[in-house]
């Protein structure tokens, strides 16, 4: 029998049906749910036992202790350490994405000479014949580390210039260094106590020091409330995060801050509203009103308001004399609530502002912030993470990433109380050196990481002071020995010192110091010494209207 | 003339439709040759939608609908001429409207399917799109719209059928014309089917943004589950329909110069569609007063803010309903300016739901919100041609080779040609 | 016992800083991709600057609100990709369901959804750091924020390994909520009548945004600033409110705050 076209249609037909009471169409439709869900190229985590880890976070010296989640060999994610004494279980918006660093693809992965990829070999000779010919500069850009140790002990025993590059918050405390001898690294701002805060464009509430100090501070003591606890005034031309949540904020001309410490000083002095007598500001408070843009009864007003709640204290964002003769005159310096002298601390080496000429070649460490480029013509090896884009050095050696090596954690600038932490590397830095090692590989006298960090731990065993907060808090005195120290802060536990107290600061004005430039207050992106911001920082300049795209590269 | 183009041009003849003169096929082949190449361009864009992902288009969080959705609405809207015509022949009897019956299939068809064809490319998962079958939400409006609008699809390919089948050529085969003939007996069913699916969906895409509680630009209070623009837009919809099918019966014959439908037919169709859109004024008026006063400042929102940005004022609202609606009803119920009405009728149900879809997302909701813009990629507008493209093919292939208007014959003798 | 969990945010305290969006996006998997923008990114957490158009300023966090009644984005999506959790008062994404429709996006008047518009991607390497509790959500599913309820399931595997059947709300705290410099963000049951949230909710400073619209969102405001309260509707007697970002102003003023 010859099948019909109609046969055709009818077997089509009873076919199409009987397939829908197969488990054919089924299976397909299921499948294809699944293969719609987990196309190959979606990545997906990879699975494996979750741990935490303690650690601080080592990308700008502010010291905030971190949790670190762990997912197979991978920080997964990151929070604040509750409880940590500066921190106090914060961290910065940038530090939330900062794990992703490592694979960003600007990481530094080989020597690079001139843009060219060369060999550890190569940078090391190149490195001892620099050494040979002198002189040379080494350039630290977080003092008071274990590193440091290397580096300082390394040029002093080549006759290399040890310099180092500060933070804002660090040269804000440079008068008082200047004034006082005290090294900044062993001042600090007794905020817990003070009742009133002028800030001079500090942006104290933005980014300024350790990100969880202030803001909690503030926000326990004074957000929301018309009679605060805590009085803060933000003088600043512009209306910042910390203006706008200011208990006032005092709209000066740019540029005029000095005038407005000086003029405030002189009502101070004029009305006998403080004990202190000194030099006065040469100009009048008309004068030096006429500068800020203010009447001269609104400063009149605003120097009663500072004095009617004490301790108070000036904070400046940057180097500001005048800010710091203002605190003189306010009785602020080695006062409670005003400036303290801590423990710790080390001799401030020489500014990387001040050097200057002819050298052979300057090192540069990977704690300093891209931007600084010391002022000398040399052969310059900068150790960096990070590639940050144009640079002017001749050799970028790759540095390891964030926390993949060992480092220490000195106290932060700014802070009131001692502390020492210690980061351990919880991965693998491939192919990366940092300039500690490359310099105690040329020279083994310069000493090791491991060695100097337990020579710290020594130190702060035998001074008995203090204690550990972390996974078990205890007192130093508690513990059976120095190695007991590092084992523990080796698991992330911080140690604490004791807190400053007010006294050993003294300072005589000579004079009153003349107005100096306005340095423009930093904020969260300025104290980060990578030369790149965590990929999901674009969270916050690129996808929503929150914040100013930084100058700084955020790729 | 090689021998392909010549058995090209040879089975050109032989499936033209018996007995009427068309055009010969270079010309028929000029005039096809454009718009297959915006269909062309058409895949090509939706080509891209589909590997690289809806970024290719212009659309973002905030106007999560864009063109797309506006001109699906647009053309199912216009597209609402084939159930109602089917719903006016079969099962009020008009049968002086049969003329146009199988062109409003075709029409209906062609709207219904492109309507789907760039529904698949706007959504960002289209092999999962029978999810909805499967977990169906009933609560959703948009539930009721995939629904009917697949159902109605299937019904609109069943009505497409019988028509294929009476191509010359297909009609030499025994079993097509039994099958023909039975689907015949169908149609009244199907009719009545198509209407109801239809009445659903079509109200079902207006409830699609009546029900949207968190925009208060397009919330309406209603009937039961059915907001009232549910029911505004059946009514829209079954009075642009006839006046779609009058546009583009008298585009078909102008172009071919014939004159293709009985002279009585078109003021039937105005009239109707005159009437229907009267109604339908009148109670947008009303719906629009009561959403002014109640609906919206109940929940906070001043009504003249939503005229307060730019283009969007009050003009857009006063064009809507007077220029493009009462006026357009007062021309075709009166007859004599049928076409300019019929084509006003159209730009003011697009304009509709170009309202209701864009100004709706551009208009903010919270206090800090911004009026945002948005303007489509040109992925976006070249998907869109293609849909064009193809109902313009597909329309011309089924007037050559179907007989989309089975009285022309006894009108040939009128046209000059 | 059920549990409706919401948040209060002390608007006051909110600086604007942005942690909680990155520490969300970490959390959450959510990658950064190159070409997205302020339109097109994915930020389940958004902070709004926004101004009384003189000197007052103020930030808004935006997390999904977690409509209680008459959920728009629930009731709209086709196939029930989205579900109200009754035991957690959760508005619950499943992006595995989701065909990418985006009718949920128009529904939601907070615009608190987003689309993925691009395949997630991340650098070579980097998608080590993926959070292993939650999936990667692929190109054309919509997600948004659900109070990352991974951490809710790992806090519920906790008490369920310690023979427990409530979790200690100090194991379920999501990642904005943790990561908050000043403690603006208040999270925990609203049913609690002791817990702090509920306690905030009830103050008179306490407000939500469109609440007049009945959708009874979960996320409570608070703040001792009027015209910060007065963000909470548009208002129809008055001019509609603008947005915008904190600028300089000019003239030596100085503001009592």
């Amino acid at each position: 029998m010859i099948p019909t076209r109609r046969d055709l249609f009818a077997w089509g037909g009873g076919l199409a049906g009987g397939m829908l009471f197969t488990p054919v169409p089924w299976k397909v439709l299921d499948d294809v749910s699944i293969w719609s869900q987990n196309w190959p190229w979606i990545p997906q985590p990879a699975r494996g036992p979750v741990e935490e880890k303690l650690s601080s976070c080592t990308l700008c010296p502010n010291a905030c202790g971190m949790r670190v989640r762990m997912a197979a060999g991978s920080p997964v994610g990151l929070s604040g350490m509750a409880g940590h004494p500066v921190s106090r279980g914060a961290l910065c918006p940038l530090g939330f994405g900062a794990h992703q660093l490592n694979w960003h693809p600007s990481r530094l992965r080989n020597p690079l000479h001139r843009g060219r990829k060369t060999s550890w070999e190569e940078a090391t000779a190149a490195f001892r014949k620099a050494l040979g010919e002198g002189p040379i500069a080494i350039i630290d850009g977080r003092t008071g580390r274990a590193a440091s140790t290397v580096l300082e002990r390394f040029a002093a025993a080549h006759g290399a210039t040890y310099a180092a590059a500060r933070t804002a918050e660090e040269k804000a405390l440079g008068p008082y260094q200047r004034w006082t001898g005290v090294p900044t690294s062993s001042l600090g701002y007794d905020l817990e106590n003070a009742r009133t805060i002028v800030s001079f464009g500090a942006p104290l509430l933005d980014g300024w020091a350790t990100p969880g100090r202030f803001t909690r501070l503030w926000s326990e003591r004074a957000a929301g409330s018309s009679n605060p606890a805590l009085r803060l005034i933000q003088v600043e031309p512009v209306q910042s995060r910390t203006a706008a949540f200011a208990w006032r904020w005092v709209n000066v001309r740019m540029g005029s801050e000095s005038a407005l410490a000086s003029a405030l000083a002189r009502v101070l002095m004029e009305e006998r509203l403080v004990t202190a007598r000194g030099p006065m500001p040469s100009e009048s408070v008309n004068e030096l009103a006429g500068k800020t843009g203010l009447a001269a009864e609104t400063i009149q007003s605003l120097a009663r308001a500072l004095v009617e709640r004490g301790p108070v204290v000036a904070i400046s964002a940057g180097d500001n004399p005048s800010v710091a003769a203002l605190n003189v005159v306010l009785g602020a310096v080695g006062a409670r609530g005003g400036i303290l002298r801590r423990g710790g601390g080390t001799k401030s080496p020489v500014p990387v502002e001040a050097l200057s000429g002819r050298m052979r070649a300057v090192l540069i460490d990977s704690t300093v912030p891209w931007e600084v480029r010391p002022n000398v013509d040399a052969e310059v090896f900068r150790f960096a993470a990070w590639h940050g884009g144009t640079t002017t050095a001749d050799w970028l050696l790759p540095a390891p990433g964030f926390l993949e090596a060992l480092t220490d954690v000195p106290t932060p600038p700014a802070s009131a109380i001692e502390t020492y932490a210690v980061a351990t590397p919880l991965m693998a830095a491939e192919g990366s050196k940092d300039a500690a090692r490359f310099l105690a590989e040329i020279d083994p006298a310069a000493g090791s990481l491991e060695d100097a960090i337990k020579a710290r731990c020594e130190a702060i065993y035998h001074a008995g002071k203090g204690g550990l907060i972390g996974p078990e808090p205890q007192p130093v005195k508690g513990l059976a020995s120095a190695d007991k120290l590092y084992e523990a802060l080796g698991n992330g536990a911080v140690w604490t010192g004791e807190a400053g107290t007010p006294g050993g600061l003294r300072c005589d004005l000579k004079e009153w110091p003349g107005p100096s430039a306005m340095e423009s207050p930093a904020g969260w992106t300025d104290g980060w010494t990578a030369p790149v911001l965590p990929p999901l920082a674009a969270k916050l300049y690129r996808e929503s209207d929150l914040r100013q795209a930084p100058a700084r590269s955020d790729v | 003339m090689t021998s392909a183009a010549t058995g090209v041009v040879m089975a050109d003849r032989r499936l033209q439709v018996r007995g009427e003169a068309r055009s010969s096929t270079a010309r028929f082949a000029l005039w096809l040759a454009p718009w297959v190449l915006l269909l062309a361009l058409g895949i090509y864009a939706g080509g891209l939608c589909l590997y690289y992902g809806l970024n290719q288009t212009n659309m973002n969080n905030r106007f999560a609908f864009g063109l797309w959705i506006f001109l699906d609405l647009g053309i199912i809207a216009l597209g609402a001429g084939a159930f109602f015509t089917g719903f006016l022949v079969y099962i009020l009897g008009r049968t002086e409207l049969k003329p146009v019956l199988n062109s409003a299939v075709v029409l209906g068809f062609i709207c219904y399917s492109g309507a789907m064809a760039v529904l698949m490319i706007d959504v960002g998962q289209p092999l999962r799109a029978w999810f909805t079958f499967w977990h169906p939400n009933v609560h959703s409006m948009l539930t009721e719209v995939t629904f009917c609008i697949t159902c109605y699809l299937l019904v609109l390919t069943l009505e497409y059928i019988p028509v294929v089948l009476r191509n010359r050529q297909l009609r030499k085969l025994p079993p097509f014309v039994v099958f023909e003939h039975r689907m015949h007996l169908l149609m009244p069913v199907l009719a009545g089917i198509g209407t109801l699916l239809s009445f659903f969906h079509q109200g079902s895409l207006g409830g699609l943004y009546g029900v949207l509680r968190g925009r208060p630009f397009a919330f309406r209070q209603g009937f039961a589950i059915w907001p009232s623009t549910f029911f505004l837009f059946i009514l829209s919809a079954v009075a642009v329909g006839p006046s779609f099918l009058m546009l583009v019966t008298a585009a078909a014959r102008k172009l071919t110069g014939r004159k293709l439908v009985p002279s009585n037919v078109f003021p039937r169709l105005g009239f109707i569609s005159g009437v229907l859109l009267a109604a339908y004024v009148a109670l947008k008026a009303v719906d629009t007063l009561i959403w002014l006063n109640v609906t919206s400042p109940a929940v906070g929102f001043a009504p003249w803010e939503y005229y307060a940005y730019k283009p969007f004022g009050t003009t857009l609202l006063f064009a809507e309903i007077v220029v493009f609606g009462l006026l357009p009803a007062v021309l075709l119920v009166q007859g004599r300016w049928l076409l300019p009405g019929a084509a006003l009728a159209c730009c003011g149900i697009l304009l509709n739901r170009f309202v209701l879809t864009v100004q709706t997302l551009a208009l903010p909701t919270l206090s800090f919100d911004p009026f945002l813009s948005y303007t489509p990629s040109w992925q976006e507008v070249a998907s869109f041609g293609g849909v064009v493209a193809y109902g313009v093919i597909l329309y011309s292939l089924s007037y050559r080779y179907l007989p989309l208007f089975p009285q022309s014959k006894e009108q040939t003798h009128v046209s000059g040609r | 016992m059920k549990a409706r969990y919401g948040m209060a945010i002390d608007l006051d305290r909110c600086t604007g800083c942005g942690a909680c969006m990155v520490a969300c996006a970490s959390e959450n998997n959510v990658p950064r991709l190159p070409k997205a923008t302020e339109r097109t990114g994915i930020t389940p957490m958004l902070v709004h600057p926004v101004s009384d158009g003189k000197t007052g300023v103020a930030f808004i966090p935006m997390p999904c609100m977690q409509c209680e009644d008459e959920t728009p984005c629930v009731k709209v999506c086709p196939q029930q990709a989205v579900e109200l959790d009754r035991a957690t008062g959760i508005v619950m994404q499943m992006p595995q369901r989701c065909l990418g429709c985006r009718y949920c996006m128009t529904a939601c008047p907070y615009h608190s959804r987003y689309f993925n518009w691009w395949d997630p991607a991340w650098p070579a390497g980097m998608e080590r750091t993926l959070n292993p509790g939650v999936a990667v959500r692929m190109r054309g599913v919509v997600e948004k924020c659900n109070m990352c309820h991974a951490r809710l399931h790992a806090a519920e595997d906790k008490a369920a390994e310690a023979g427990k059947r409530q979790i200690e709300a100090a194991d379920y705290v999501p990642a904005c909520v943790e990561s908050c410099p000043t403690g603006a963000i208040r999270f925990g049951d609203l049913n609690d009548g002791a817990s702090e949230v509920a306690k905030a909710s009830r103050t008179p400073e306490a407000f939500r945004l469109l609440a007049r619209l009945g959708t009874e969102p979960k996320i409570y405001y608070t703040s001792k600033r009027a015209w910060v309260r007065a963000l909470a509707e548009r208002h129809p007697a008055g001019e509609p409110s603008q947005p915008a970002a904190p600028v300089a102003a000019g003239g030596g003023e100085v503001k009592h705050g």
